[in-house]
C-alpha cells in the first residue's frame, strides 16, 4: 500500500466514522483526529512538495471496459491536497465544540454535517488524485455532489442555490464530458501523456473547442463569469464551518482541473496561438479577460452586500479571478502568483468565515446592520477577522500581498496595462468592501443587546489563531509556501521561480518581504514611541461622543452602517439596476426554470443513483464514440 | 451687578496637586509646551449670539487670526479654545457645558460680548444664564456690544500671554471645584442633570481632584447617573459573573 | 553597503521626510493663506501646533483600536519612507520597490479607518466611507501612472529609475519621456494628498471634520504627523517617477516642493467636489490621459 492509498482510505474511513458516532460530541473531535491523521499521511508524502520525488502513485486501478483508472498524486495535487485537508481539520475543529452543541440544539444533524465535511475532502483527494482523464471526471462529478451535499444541509436559500448550483454542473459536466469524447475520438486514450502528445497535431478549431468545453465547464465550479450566479448565496447560507470549508477550497477544484487540462496539458502557448476572429485576443486572452471580469464583478457586488457572510461569498468569487489571471500569465511569476494565491486565498477565507461564524455564534445575526462595537467584547475574533481582511484585500503584511504582488509584476514585466488595471481595480473595491466589513462587525458603537456577550469559544478561537498566524507568517516568509509553489511549477510544466525566503529576488525590482514587513513592524514600533510620548490617556464610554452638542442616550443609535458607500454608488448603482441586473435576471430566472425542473425530476432520486446513470452514461457514449 | 461675585476677576492660581518635576531638564521642557501652547490655539465658536458675526473679520484678510497660530477647529475634541459669542439661554447652556467638557485640557473659555458677562440686554430675560462664569471657569471676558475684531484678537493676545507665563489655569479649576460649578448646574437644570463626560473619574485619572471637587452636588449626581465607565475590552462576562 | 550604514539610513530616511514634509505643511497653509490675501502661520507653526497637541494635559481615547489605529498610521509612513529613495539614501529601494510602496501607503489610511471606526462616531465613519471611496477615485489614474513608468524604465526599483532618468540628463526625464503620463499623475495629484477640493471627506461644516471628529490630542497629533508624511511622499514618488529623483539634495528639495506647490496653488482656487463628483471626474481625465499617456508610451 503506497502513502496515497492509506492517505485515501483513512479520508474514507472519516467519512464512515461520523456516520455511526452519530450526533454524540465526540463526532468532531473525532473527525478532527482523523484529519489529522489525513494530514500527517500527507507529510508523508512530503518530498512532492520539494520537488524531490517523482510522482506516488495508487495500488489501485480499475479496468472499466477496457480503459484502465488509475490515481497518483504529484506535486499539483500534494499542495492542493495539503489545503483541502488543512481546511478540512481546522474546519472541523472549528465545528466541533460549543458550535457543534448549539447546531444539534437547533435539530440539525451533526452526524450529516461531519459526513458531508468528510466526503467532500475525500471527494476532492480523489479529484486531485486522478491520473489521466477519465478518473478525472469521475473525481469531478464526486466533488459536485459532496459540495451539493454540504450547501444543502443550509438553509432554504442555500438548497435553491445549490439546486441552481446543481443545473450549472450538470452543464459544465456535460461540457467536460463532451471534451472527453472529442479527445478520445482523437487519441483513442484517456492518459494525460496521449493527449499532451496529441495536441501539437491539432487544428486550431479543435483546439478551440476543447478550450472552450473545458474552460466552460471547469469555469462553472470556479464560478467564472457568466457561471458566477450560483455561488455566493449557496456557500454563504451553508452551515459556518461548512463555508470556511468550501470558501477555502471548494472553487479552487475548478482551478485545479483548469490547470491540469488548460495548462499542463494544452499549454497556454498553444492558447496564445488560439486567435479570437474578428479581435488582436487570443484564447489566452479571452480567458484572461474572463478573469478580470470575475474579479471586479463580483467584488463590486460584494460591495452592496448587507450580509457579512455574503460579502466573503462574493469575494470568494473575485479573488478566483486572480488565480486564474495569474496562471495565464504563464511565465514563472505570475503562475507563481496565481498558484500561491490559492493558498493565501484559502487561509484568509477560512479565517474570515470563521470569524463571521464566530459573531453570528454570539450574536445569532450576520447582517452588517444590526452589529457593531464587537470589538470591545469578541477582541480575539476581531484580530483574526484584521488579519483576515488584511490578506484579503492583499496589504502587506499579510500573505495575500505577496501573491497578489507576483501576479501584478508579472502583468508590468508582460506589459498588460488594462488587465493591470482591471486587477487593481478588484483590490481598491476589496478594501473597500472589507473595511465595511469590520467596521459594521466590530467597530462602531456597541448595541444594547450585545452588551453582555463574550468572547467566542476556545473550539472556536484556536483554529482562527492558527490560520491567522498562517497568514501573518507565509507573508513574513513567502519562500515557506513558494518552495512548493516551484515544485507545483515543475510538475505542471511551467517555467520556475526562483525565490529566497523573503519573496524573488529580480534585478528589476524584486520583493524582499523579511525586509518590507521588519520595516513596517519597525515603524509601527517608532509610530508607538511616538504615541506614548503625549500623556496618558483616558479611556471614556462609547455615548461620550461628538454629537453637535446633542445628548446621546443608549438608545439611541449612533452608527453609520446602511449604504456604507453612497457617493460610490450613486454612480455605479444605475449600472447594476439597468445593466448588470437586467442581465442577471433574465439569466436568474432562466435557469431558475431550469432548476425547478430538475428539483421535480431528482426529488426523489438519491444523488448516488444519478452519479452513477452519469457514469455509465458516460462510458457508453464513449464507448459508442469509439 | 449689586454683588462684587459677579464682577470677574482674574483669578489667581493655586498651585494645583500636579506632577512633581524633578528633572531640570523638565522645567524647560514645560517652558516649551507653554510657548506652543500660546501659540498654537484651536477655536471653537459657539456662536449663540450676534458677536459671531466678528469672528470672520477676524479670522480672513483684513485681521488674519492665523499668523497668531489661532485656527478655527470644529469639535470640541481637537479645539483648545472655547469662544462664546453671545447671550447663553439656558438650553444652549447645556449644550454649552457638554462641549466644555468634551474639550481637552488644558482649554480655555473666552466669554465675548456684554451678554456672557452679566446678561448684557438680555438681563431681564427669564430663559437666559446671566453670569457665565457660575457655571464655567472663564478665562477672559471680552466686554462690548460687539466687540469690533481688534478687541476680540486684543483679548487673544492677553490669553496668549497669559497662557506663556502659566497664569491661565482656570481649566484646573472647574476639576478642582467641580462641586461647586455642578451645583450651580443644577440649581439651572435640575437634580437629574448629567453630561455625558465622567468628570470625576476623569479628575481622578489626571490627579486633579480635591476635597472640593467631591461634595453634596456630586453625591446628588452620583444617585441617578447613568454609568458612564468605557467599554472594557474583555475576553469572557465577567459582569454577569458577578450578579 | 554594509548593515549598520543602512540602519543609520533607516532611521534617517523618516526623520527627513518628516522635517520636509513639516515645510510642506507650512507652504501648504502659506500658499491658501497668500491666496486669501491673508499672510498666514509663521514659520514655525506646523511645530507648534504639534508639540501643543502631544503635550495635552487629558487625553481621550475610544479604546485600544483608536491608540493603534493611530500607531499605525505614523507606523504605515514611517515604513513607507524608507522605501522611498532620496539623494544619498536609497533605503529599501531594492527590496520593495513602487508597486510594494503603493501598498505600504494604504497601511496608514487602513490604521487611520480602524482608529475613527472605534471612536463610533458617525461622522468620522460617513469620512471615512467618502476618504475610501475618493481613495478608489484617485488610485485608479494613479495605478496607472506607476504602471507606465515602470513598464517604461523596465524596473520598478526606483532607484533604478532614478539612475536611469540621470543618466541622460534633463532629457531622460520622466517628464520628457512620457508627458501624458506625467500630466494625469499630476492631475490626480492633489486628490492623493487628500486637500482642496478634494477634501469632502473633512467637509468641517458638514460632518465635523469627518476621520479627525474625535481625536484629541496626541491622536491628533498623530494625523498632523501623518499628513506631512503624506504630502512629502506624494511629492518624492511623482519626483521620482517624471522628475529624475535628484542627485543633490539642493536640486531634489526644490523639485518636490514644487511638486507639492503646483498642484495646491491650483487647486485651492476651486470649490469642494462631491464625493460622486471625484469619482467622476478622476475615472474621466487623469484615466483618459494616463490610458492615452500608456498607448504612447507602449508603442
Amino acid at each position: 500500500m503506497t502513502p496515497l492509498d492509506q492517505l485515501l482510505l483513512l479520508s474514507a474511513l472519516t467519512v464512515v466514522v461520523p456516520l455511526f458516532t452519530g450526533n454524540r460530541r465526540i463526532t468532531g473531535p473525532l473527525a478532527t483526529l482523523l484529519y489529522t491523521g489525513q494530514g500527517l499521511l500527507l507529510l508523508r508524502m512530503a518530498g512532492l512538495g520539494y520537488g524531490s520525488e517523482t510522482p506516488v502513485s495508487s495500488a489501485v486501478s480499475l479496468q472499466v471496459l477496457g480503459l484502465e483508472l488509475h490515481w497518483r498524486f504529484d506535486a499539483l495535487s500534494w499542495f492542493f491536497a495539503l489545503i483541502t485537508i488543512g481546511a478540512g481539520l481546522l474546519s472541523s475543529w472549528f465545528a466541533s465544540g460549543e458550535w457543534a452543541q448549539r447546531y444539534r440544539d437547533s435539530g440539525s444533524s451533526l452526524r450529516l454535517f461531519h459526513a458531508a465535511l468528510a466526503l467532500n475532502v475525500f471527494t476532492m483527494l480523489v479529484l486531485l488524485a486522478s491520473g489521466e482523464l477519465l478518473s478525472l471526471f469521475i473525481g469531478w462529478e464526486l466533488v459536485s455532489w459532496a459540495s451539493f451535499l454540504m450547501m444543502s444541509l443550509g438553509s432554504n436559500t442555500a438548497l435553491r442555490y445549490a439546486m441552481r448550483y446543481v443545473t450549472y454542473a450538470f452543464a459544465g459536466a456535460m461540457a467536460v464530458l463532451m471534451g472527453l469524447v472529442l479527445v478520445y475520438t482523437r487519441t483513442g486514450s484517456f492518459e494525460f501523456q496521449a493527449f499532451r502528445d496529441a495536441v501539437p497535431s491539432m487544428d486550431a478549431d479543435t483546439v478551440w473547442l476543447l478550450f472552450g468545453l473545458f474552460a466552460a465547464g471547469f469555469g462553472v465550479k470556479m464560478a467564472l463569469l457568466p457561471f458566477h450566479l450560483w455561488q455566493a448565496k449557496a456557500y454563504a447560507e451553508t452551515p459556518g464551518p461548512g463555508a470556511a470549508f468550501l470558501g477555502a477550497i471548494s472553487s479552487r477544484m475548478g482551478l485545479f482541473a483548469m490547470i491540469v487540462v488548460l495548462v499542463q496539458i494544452i499549454g497556454v502557448a498553444r492558447l496564445v496561438e488560439l486567435p479570437v476572429p474578428f479581435t488582436f485576443l487570443s484564447g489566452r486572452d479571452l480567458l484572461a479577460w474572463v478573469a478580470v471580469f470575475t474579479i471586479i464583478f463580483p467584488t463590486f457586488t460584494a460591495l452592496r452586500q448587507h450580509d457579512a457572510r455574503r460579502l466573503l461569498a462574493w469575494h470568494g468569487i473575485g479573488q478566483g479571478g486572480y488565480m486564474l489571471l495569474g496562471i495565464l500569465i504563464a511565465d514563472d511569476l505570475g503562475s507563481a502568483g496565481g498558484l500561491m494565491h490559492v493558498f493565501n486565498h484559502a487561509t484568509y477565507q477560512a479565517v474570515l468565515f470563521m470569524s463571521v461564524t464566530a459573531v453570528i455564534h454570539r450574536t445569532g445575526t450576520s447582517d452588517l446592520n444590526k452589529l457593531g462595537g464587537l470589538v470591545a467584547r469578541m477582541p480575539l475574533s476581531f484580530l483574526a477577522m484584521l488579519i483576515g481582511i488584511i490578506g484579503l484585500a492583499g496589504l502587506p503584511p499579510m500573505n495575500g500581498f505577496v501573491s497578489k504582488w507576483l501576479v501584478y509584476r508579472a502583468l508590468i514585466l508582460e506589459g498588460s496595462p488594462l488587465l493591470f488595471l482591471g486587477a487593481v481595480i478588484g483590490t481598491l473595491g476589496t478594501i473597500l468592501s472589507v473595511y465595511k466589513l469590520i467596521h459594521n462587525t466590530f467597530l462602531g458603537q456597541l448595541r444594547l443587546e450585545h452588551v453582555d456577550i463574550e468572547e467566542a469559544p476556545s473550539s472556536m478561537l484556536w483554529p482562527m489563531m492558527i490560520l491567522s498566524t498562517v497568514v501573518f507568517v507565509t507573508g513574513y516568509f513567502p519562500g515557506l509556501v513558494l518552495d512548493w509553489i516551484a515544485s507545483v511549477q515543475a510538475a505542471v510544466g511551467l517555467p520556475v521561480l526562483a525565490h529566497h525566503l523573503g519573496g524573488v529576488h529580480i534585478d528589476k525590482g524584486g520583493l524582499d518581504m523579511i525586509w518590507v514587513v521588519s520595516v513596517l513592524l519597525a515603524g509601527f514600533g517608532v509610530g508607538a514611541l511616538v504615541f506614548l510620548s503625549g500623556n496618558r490617556s483616558k479611556r471614556v464610554h462609547q455615548l461620550d461622543n461628538y454629537a453637535g452638542g446633542h445628548f446621546l442616550t443608549a438608545d439611541t443609535r449612533y452608527q453609520y452602517s446602511d449604504n456604507f458607500y453612497p457617493g460610490l454608488m450613486h454612480l455605479i448603482g444605475p449600472w447594476y439596476r439597468k445593466s448588470f441586473r437586467w442581465l442577471e435576471g433574465g439569466f436568474v430566472s432562466t435557469v431558475d426554470t431550469v432548476s425547478q425542473l430538475m428539483q421535480g425530476l431528482y426529488r426523489h432520486t438519491h444523488p448516488a443513483f444519478y452519479l452513477l446513470a452519469v457514469v455509465v452514461f458516460a462510458l457508453s457514449w464513449v464507448m459508442g464514440g469509439d | 451687578m449689586s454683588k462684587l461675585d459677579n464682577i470677574p476677576v482674574r483669578h489667581q492660581p493655586t498651585e494645583a496637586a500636579g506632577r512633581k518635576r524633578t528633572n531640570p531638564l523638565a522645567h524647560v521642557f514645560d517652558e516649551l509646551v507653554k510657548f506652543c501652547q500660546s501659540r498654537s490655539m484651536f477655536m471653537l465658536h459657539y456662536c449663540t449670539g450676534c458677536g459671531a458675526i466678528e469672528l470672520p473679520p477676524a479670522m480672513t484678510s483684513r485681521f488674519d487670526m492665523e499668523r497668531l497660530g489661532i485656527q478655527p477647529m470644529v469639535t470640541p475634541r481637537q479645539a483648545d479654545i472655547l469662544l462664546i459669542t453671545g447671550y447663553v439661554s439656558i438650553k444652549t447652556l447645556k449644550r454649552i457645558i457638554l462641549t466644555y467638557e468634551q474639550m481637552q485640557s488644558p482649554k480655555y473659555v473666552i466669554g465675548i460680548c456684554s451678554c456672557t458677562v452679566n446678561g448684557g440686554m438680555y438681563w431681564q430675560s427669564y430663559a437666559t444664564a446671566k453670569v457665565l462664569k457660575d457655571y464655567l471657569p472663564v478665562d477672559v471676558y471680552i466686554a462690548g456690544c460687539m466687540p469690533r475684531p481688534e478687541a476680540v484678537i486684543s483679548g487673544m493676545r492677553e490669553l496668549m500671554s497669559d497662557i506663556k507665563s502659566g497664569r491661565a489655569q482656570n481649566w484646573k479649576r472647574y476639576y478642582e471645584n467641580y462641586d461647586h460649578y455642578l451645583g450651580n448646574q443644577q440649581k439651572l437644570f435640575g437634580e437629574d442633570w448629567q453630561t455625558p463626560t465622567d468628570i470625576i473619574a476623569e479628575a481622578r485619572h489626571y490627579g486633579l481632584m480635591t476635597d472640593r471637587t467631591l461634595g453634596e452636588h456630586t453625591a446628588l449626581l452620583e444617585k441617578h447617573q447613568r454609568p458612564l465607565e468605557a467599554l472594557e475590552m474583555r475576553l469572557s462576562a465577567r459582569e454577569k459573573q458577578k450578579t | 553597503m554594509n548593515l549598520s550604514e543602512l540602519l543609520i539610513e533607516l532611521l534617517l530616511m523618516p526623520l527627513v521626510a518628516f522635517v520636509i514634509g513639516l515645510g510642506m505643511v507650512l507652504m501648504m497653509r502659506k500658499i491658501a493663506a497668500r491666496l486669501g490675501r491673508r499672510i498666514g502661520p509663521p514659520l514655525l507653526q506646523p511645530i507648534y501646533d504639534i508639540i501643543k497637541l502631544y503635550g495635552k494635559r487629558t487625553q481621550i481615547s475610544h479604546g485600544l483600536i483608536h491608540e493603534i489605529g493611530i500607531i499605525m498610521a505614523v507606523g504605515g509612513y514611517v515604513a513607507a519612507e524608507t522605501l522611498l529613495p532620496v539623494p544619498g539614501m536609497n533605503g529599501l529601494a531594492d527590496k520593495g520597490g513602487v508597486i510594494t510602496l503603493a501598498y505600504v501607503m494604504m497601511i496608514p489610511s487602513l490604521g487611520m479607518a480602524l482608529g475613527v471606526g472605534q471612536c463610533a462616531n458617525p461622522n468620522g465613519s460617513i469620512g471615512i466611507s467618502r476618504a475610501l471611496t475618493a481613495m478608489l477615485a484617485y488610485d485608479i489614474p494613479f495605478i496607472l501612472v506607476i504602471f507606465g513608468a515602470a513598464y517604461v524604465y523596465g524596473t520598478t526599483n526606483l532607484a533604478d529609475i532614478i539612475a536611469i532618468q540621470q543618466q541622460q540628463g534633463v532629457s531622460g526625464w520622466g517628464l520628457m519621456q512620457m508627458p501624458l503620463l506625467a500630466l494625469a499623475g499630476m492631475l490626480a495629484l492633489p486628490a492623493v494628498m487628500g486637500k482642496q477640493p478634494f477634501e469632502i471627506y473633512i467637509a468641517p461644516a458638514e460632518i465635523a471634520t469627518g476621520p479627525m471628529v474625535e481625536m484629541s490630542g496626541k491622536f491628533m497629533g498623530g494625523l498632523f504627523v501623518m499628513q506631512c508624511f503624506q504630502l512629502y511622499t506624494a511629492g518624492v514618488l511623482y519626483t521620482t517617477l517624471f522628475l529624475g529623483g535628484g542627485a543633490y539634495w539642493i536640486t531634489f528639495l526644490p523639485k518636490i516642493y514644487a511638486v507639492v506647490a503646483i498642484p495646491m496653488a491650483a487647486a485651492m482656487l476651486f470649490p469642494r467636489y462631491r464625493t460622486e463628483d471625484v469619482i467622476r471626474l478622476m475615472w474621466k481625465w487623469p484615466v483618459l490621459v494616463g490610458l492615452m499617456g500608456l498607448a504612447v508610451a507602449m508603442k
